[in-house]
């Protein structure tokens, strides 16, 4: 099962970046946010796996290729030149990344002792909670900077107010 | 049941589950294909006309014109299967699967019937068990993917009145879908729990739609926008755009993506029948057991099923701004208000 | 031409937009109730095939050429439709014949052919009003309609016996008195 969601999620992501059309780019990107909404399944938040869908592939994918139509520039665009420093760059830091996730999961304790921890899987209510006790900062912060960000994309797009 | 598992060499677990499995595929299917026939009926029958009537049996039952259904399918499975010149094929091939998917999945949590102890085991008459985790949350998320369906058809056809068609669509699915959202939350906020059985637990002695009703307006006017019916249904107009995103699509292509739209329905009603009017449950009876309680919940979501087609055939379709107009302007605003009112009354009542 | 629209003033209940709809939902219910409950025969659409509209009186359909009470022809042969004609889709041969008999008493014209090409006739009627010993009539059948053209073509007989069904009459295929030329030939 996990196998099955891994290689989605995979496929998905690498072919977003193989694709060179964008509206086939970004429908892989969808098959990729399907995949890692099984993989919280899996790991037993099914919440976080119906948000994955609804706000990712849902609304903000939606988005994406919605301004990509609209712009119609179905032609591929050309590649720029690579240069050196982009190329090599870019190797150090995804393999630099992909170490350091490996060392963490590799030092890990619950790996150290695998056992099934909470079976219980996630629910709204306890999202709800842990949200708006725990993390209420975190929340009422990225609430902030949304509202911020919204009103300045309105104030971007329309010259007269 | 027992019997018949053990028959079978299944647990009744096993069995319950395959027969709920054909039971919630072939249900709304077979629902979707009769409200087309629906559809064409009451909508003649609204305009004083007839509808089809003439498609018969071996040439010799008509049937009220229930034969229509079948000459349909076969009519659409033997036609030529065109695909545009300067179509992407791939995605033009996989966007009936797209259209067809989330609405074939979209029925899976909704519980059609009480549930019942048989051999000291519980059956639940619903896809996924309650406390699965995903509750009400789960048809939003299949109906957020709808949108995909819409879409890939339009850019896929690589033609203006596809795209037009379909960017009209899928703008207005996204932008009702936010009044929807709110509606649904509001639900289960007084509910307390998100899970459709609870919801339905929870409307004992009173259904949603007394204490709701905004809400209840709200989700209904939502629907027929997500379902892109009249009056909302820009995603076609013969004058402007042809037939929109379907434009392009012919044969079993075509009928695929047309049913999926009455599935949509379909599951639309379930839907409301299940947040707002109490799911499979019966006025003044407590306990309806397994048989009444289906027929209970058949009933009220054929009704449904009926008023989007009554809708259809009494209003006539807005503009595209007013619809935009009256998704931002009054259904969220609307739909936030009454998620207020309810947080304030509950916070009132401690 | 300018044309004042009047603005209606909406009230409160018809601006919730809500009430407005549920009154026209009661309009189609009605209709939709009406209609359900009115029995075929009684609907507005005629079910063509099974049903046929009764043509109101003057309705020009397809021809019938009218017969005496012992089935001989009226039609004298006179050509006077064929002129008036203006699709030109009436042949007529003409022979003689003489047989003393109830109508007709002495030597007479009839027509030996007859015949109308149903595919170019207008069904204007000007036959009808020429014809001066009333022998053509356009009738109210309207259901013209064959595989073919050939069996567009309608001869003397199938003229003769186009409402024979509907009037109860025997269908006939002879004249009762020979024409002179065959006779003639005979003997």
């Amino acid at each position: 099962m996990f196998l099955i969601f891994a290689l989605i999620t995979l496929v998905g992501a690498l072919l977003m970046f193989r694709l060179k059309n964008l509206i086939t780019a970004g429908l892989s990107l969808v098959l990729c946010f399907i995949g890692i909404a099984g993989l919280f399944l899996l790991l037993g938040n099914p919440v976080a796996a119906a948000l994955q869908i609804i706000v990712y592939s849902g609304a903000i994918v939606v988005l994406v290729l919605f301004v990509i139509m609209l712009l119609a520039s179905h032609e591929e665009e050309k590649p720029e030149k690579p240069r050196g420093i982009q190329r090599w760059g870019s190797a150090v830091t995804v393999s630099a990344l992909g170490v350091g996730a490996i060392w963490i999961v590799k030092n890990s304790k619950i790996l150290a002792s695998p056992t099934t921890p909470n079976v219980d899987p996630m629910t709204l209510n306890r999202l709800g909670a842990s949200l708006f006790r725990e993390h209420l900062v975190g929340f009422e912060i990225a609430g902030l900077l949304l509202l911020a960000a919204m009103i300045a994309a309105v104030s971007l797009v329309k010259r007269e107010l | 049941m027992d019997q018949l598992s053990a028959l079978l060499h299944m647990s009744p677990a096993t069995l319950w589950m395959a027969f709920k499995v054909v039971l919630v595929f072939a249900g709304p299917l077979t629902l979707a294909a009769l409200m087309t026939w629906v559809e064409r009926r009451g909508s003649a029958m609204i305009q004083d006309r007839i509808g089809p009537n003439r498609a018969a049996l071996f040439g010799k039952w008509r049937l009220m014109g229930l034969p229509q259904l079948a000459a349909d399918g076969i009519k659409a499975f033997m036609k030529e299967d065109l695909v545009p010149p300067h179509a992407h094929k791939f995605l033009f091939w996989l966007t009936p699967i797209l259209a067809f998917l989330p609405a074939a999945l979209g029925f899976a949590v909704i519980p059609f019937g009480q549930s019942f102890q048989s051999g000291g085991q519980t059956y639940h008459l619903s896809l996924l068990d309650p406390g699965n985790g995903m509750g009400m949350l789960y048809p939003l998320a299949i109906g957020a993917t709808a949108v995909y369906g819409v879409l890939v058809a339009a850019w896929s056809s690589n033609n203006k009145w596809a795209i037009l068609g379909g960017m009209r669509a899928s703008a207005q699915m996204v932008s009702y879908e936010l009044g929807m959202s709110l509606a649904v939350i509001s639900i289960f906020m007084t509910t307390g729990g998100y899970d459709p059985h609870q919801i339905i637990a929870a409307q004992h002695g009173m259904w949603n739609v007394g204490p709701q009703f905004v809400g209840f307006l709200v989700f209904f006017t939502c629907m027929f926008a997500e379902t892109n019916r009249l009056p909302f249904d820009f995603a076609e107009g013969e004058s402007e755009i042809v037939a929109g995103y379907f434009t392009e699509f012919g044969s079993m292509k075509f009928a695929l993506m047309y049913l999926s739209e009455f599935i949509h329905l379909v599951t639309a009603s379930a839907l409301i029948v299940t947040l707002y009017f109490g799911g499979w449950r019966v006025p003044f009876v407590a306990n309806p057991g397994v048989l009444l309680s289906v027929a209970a919940f058949l009933g009220k979501t054929l009704f449904f099923c009926w008023v989007f087609v009554w809708v259809r055939w009494t209003l006539p379709r807005f503009r595209y701004d007013q619809l935009m107009k009256m998704g931002w302007k009054v259904m969220l605003p609307l739909s936030l208000a009454n998620f207020l009112f309810h947080a304030f009354l509950m916070f009132r009542r401690g | 031409m300018a044309v004042i629209v009047k603005q209606v003033e909406l009230s409160w209940l018809d601006r919730t937009y809500f009430w407005p709809i549920f009154k026209g939902m009661v309009i189609t219910m009605r209709h939709f109730l009406r209609q359900i409950t009115t029995r075929t025969k009684d609907r507005y659409t005629v079910q063509y095939p099974d049903m046929k509209r009764e043509m109101p009186e003057g309705y020009r359909g397809l021809h019938e050429l009218k017969r005496f009470e012992d089935g001989a022809i009226k039609c004298v042969a006179c050509f006077m439709c064929a002129e008036a004609c203006p699709a030109r889709c009436i042949t007529i041969q003409a022979e003689e014949f003489s047989d003393l008999n109830l109508t007709q008493g002495f030597e007479e014209k009839r027509p030996a052919i007859f015949k109308i090409d149903m595919l170019r006739c207008i069904y204007c009627g000007y036959c009808e009003e020429a014809c001066p010993k009333d022998a053509i009539w356009l009738r109210k059948d309207y259901d013209l309609a064959a595989y073919d053209r050939l069996s567009m073509q309608f001869g003397k007989w199938d003229l003769m016996n186009t409402y024979a069904d509907a009037d109860q009459k025997d269908r006939i295929t002879m004249d009762p008195s020979p024409s002179t030329q065959t006779k003639a030939g005979l003997e």
